[in-house]
């Protein structure tokens, strides 16, 4: 029993951050714009977590810290191509060589160190909270041991899903979006602002995904370690490709990533002679078997990245 | 006339051949500027740093030579890139494939000691192309077959390539010990440096990225089949509308493609490391797509492209030396080089409209006075 919910919780751990910036990438690319830099928004959110908790002490505002992190990167993303027209894809990728520098940049001039941060306050886990009502409730010692290593964003992110699903299926804005991701000319010519429209979302993109950086930062650990988003943000997008571009998708993808990924990490414990790089590899594999098979039906916003 | 004529031409191919420097001198100016402002946030003159980066990747002959070795491989992968962008296509991959072709290579030439130089060293050197070579067919026949984008298979098949190498090097592919590394290769299979001086040298692998940038350079302008990539890339209606095999030569280019990131793979095992290791790759396969676009993926000036990251990444530790700059500095100044390179044509005809709006204006104003 024990060993399950440990396995359940170290899931629930890995597939956070994928489904926060699983989400991010969706908002984008719901809205036309084809969003790469979500590795580089994720860092990017990660050491301006950290950052912002290192100077104020708390580490609330340093998670709004990571959100204007990644947001920054999503300002960026949007000038680039939205008004200077670069192609996507090179945007993206500059972007991410942009983050991945110059938070190893800003960590020798902020802390004065190579590699890692001092450590900080983290966002506190979700066991605390448990454990300060179970007196009441009468929680039991197996439960609390589990929603110990849960950080409080785990718990955000599946009612941030609910939230886009309700979003982008019954509200006029997640319709406009949508409309400038399937058809921006239709979209202009109903006197929708495309270009203000897309701006907004790889902005809220860029939060999201700052939001998925700093959970790596201050939710899992309590430091910032040089490129420590390690491919999530190109994973995340593999995610939003297997959940075919729905919000329900995503979380189904972000959680099975997330249990892949523990299930390597449990079985290079446990049984170290078998190769549990096949369970890193396997979203991957996944993917690739979804999008040549077609299955799930859906393909992705027909004005994906066309302007 | 006719002499005039043939001038205008001659001029008019000159500007042709020169124009992927236009869209490099932009870059770099913005890159400088960039360095001059963020020199005062790093407690140094601007004129330190960049004077910094120039001792760090050309001020001694040990330097130009890291420089050099370095660019090598980035020639390669930008080829890569280049080539494949040439047919349309955007190859993401390089990075996978590149990782693929080094371990093939080395494994290959840790597998035949025995052979004779002047067959293990083709035999690597082909191994790791053809690595590479076949990691890339799989995304193209997926986007000719199954319509995926190769720019999304590529990505993903990344991370397969790195995992998959990381099992084998850990496990039946590498020496035993926990490193994450295959045996060193066979002293036949090492190229030695051409010239050497002091612990360092540059071996022939950089004449021959040279060599190859140039050859796919005249190949594309001076061919018929280079013709007939080049409109494949320019339109594929037009081009299947002109007979021309598009999916074909989408296939071939992209093979070969990923065969040149294979190649720059293997002569980096071949030339610097000698062995294959665990996270083989500091980013060469995106770097690649820096070095192809700073110069619009023209083949025949990728020498030059290739240098710029290169010195860079050859001058991180002086910085850091002498400057106590974090050598993370060199991936933002790259990241800069690449932005500007992608936003020029839309900042430099801005830039063109600006200016032209207020000369015109002022010439009209010269041209055609108020008459009423």
């Amino acid at each position: 029993m024990e060993t399950w919910l440990n396995l359940i919780s170290l899931t629930l751990g890995k597939a956070t951050p994928l489904l926060l910036a699983g989400f991010g990438g969706l908002i984008s690319e719901l809205s036309g714009v084809i969003n790469f830099a979500l590795e580089g928004m994720m860092l990017m959110g990660a050491f301006a977590a950290v950052w912002v908790t290192y100077a104020t002490g708390s580490p609330w505002l340093g998670l709004l810290g990571g959100m204007a992190g990644g947001m920054s990167i999503g300002l960026l993303h949007g000038v680039t191509t939205l008004k200077l027209r670069a192609n996507w894809i090179v945007s993206s990728i500059a972007l991410n060589l942009l983050a991945a520098g110059l938070t190893g940049m800003l960590l020798n001039q902020v802390f004065q160190v190579y590699g890692m941060s001092p450590s900080v306050q983290g966002l506190p886990s979700f066991g605390k909270v448990i454990s300060a009502i179970s007196g009441s409730l009468g929680v039991g010692e197996g439960q609390e041991h589990f929603a110990r290593g849960m950080s409080v964003l785990t718990l955000l992110a599946p009612v941030l899903g609910l939230l886009f699903v309700g979003f982008f299926k019954g509200s006029t804005w997640g319709l406009h979006i949508r409309a400038c991701g399937e058809n921006p000319l239709g979209a202009s010519a109903a006197g929708l602002s495309v270009f203000r429209i897309r701006f907004f979302s790889v902005l809220a993109s860029g939060a999201l995904a700052g939001m998925g950086g700093a959970y790596l930062s201050i939710g899992e650990l309590s430091q910032f370690v040089e490129n420590m988003s390690h491919g999530r943000g190109y994973l995340a997008i593999a995610a939003l490709i297997l959940g075919r571009w729905r919000p329900a998708g995503v979380l189904c993808a972000a959680l099975f990533f997330g249990l892949s990924e523990a299930l390597s990490e449990w079985m290079a414990v446990r049984w170290s002679y078998l190769p549990h790089q096949v369970f890193l590899a396997f979203p991957y594999l996944i993917c690739f078997v979804v999008l040549m098979t077609h299955m799930g039906g859906r393909q992705p916003p027909s004005s994906l990245g066309r302007l | 006339m006719k002499d005039v004529m043939a001038s205008i031409r001659y001029r008019r191919n000159i500007g042709k051949m020169l124009a992927p420097l236009f869209s490099l001198i932009p870059a770099v100016s913005v890159g400088i500027l960039f360095c001059m402002i963020l020199a005062p946030f790093m407690d140094v003159t601007p004129l330190e740093l960049i004077g910094t980066i120039w001792k760090g990747a050309w001020g001694s002959r040990d330097a130009a030579a890291t420089s050099i070795t370095k660019a090598t491989p980035l020639l390669l992968t930008g080829l890569a890139v280049g080539m494949a962008y040439h047919a349309g296509l955007l190859n993401i991959g390089c990075e996978g494939q590149l990782t693929l072709g080094a371990l093939a290579a080395a494994s290959v030439a840790v597998a035949a000691p025995q052979l004779p130089p002047i067959l293990l060293v083709p035999l690597t050197v082909l191994t790791g192309a053809l690595a590479g070579g076949l990691w890339a067919l799989l995304p193209v026949l997926l986007r000719q077959y199954r319509g995926v984008h190769e720019v999304v298979s590529t990505l993903l098949m990344n991370y397969v390539a790195i995992y998959f190498a990381d099992y084998l090097v850990l496990g039946p592919l590498g020496d035993g010990s926990a490193m994450g590394r295959t045996p060193a290769i066979p002293a036949g299979a090492v190229w030695p440096p051409l010239w050497s001086f002091g612990a360092s040298g540059v071996s022939a692998a950089p004449l021959v990225a040279l060599a190859l940038s140039l050859l796919a350079a005249l190949w594309l302008s001076g061919t018929l089949w280079g013709y007939e990539v080049t409109a494949v890339g320019a339109g594929t209606a037009a081009a299947r509308a002109a007979g021309i095999p598009v999916e074909r030569w989408r296939r071939r280019i992209f093979v070969l493609s990923g065969a040149l990131a294979g190649l720059a793979g293997a002569l980096e095992v071949m030339t610097v490391h000698h062995r294959f290791y665990r996270a083989f790759s500091p980013g060469y396969g995106f770097d690649g797509i820096t070095v192809a676009f700073l110069v619009g993926n023209a083949p025949g000036w990728l020498w030059l492209s290739a240098l710029l990251p290169a010195s860079l990444r050859a001058a991180d530790k002086l910085l850091q030396l002498e400057l106590n700059i974090s050598p993370s500095i060199v991936l933002v100044l790259q990241a800069v080089l690449l932005l500007s390179a992608t936003c020029q044509a839309r900042l430099i005809s801005w830039l063109k409209q600006l200016i032209s709006s207020i000369f015109t204006r002022k010439a009209d104003i010269e041209q055609h006075p108020r008459t009423n």
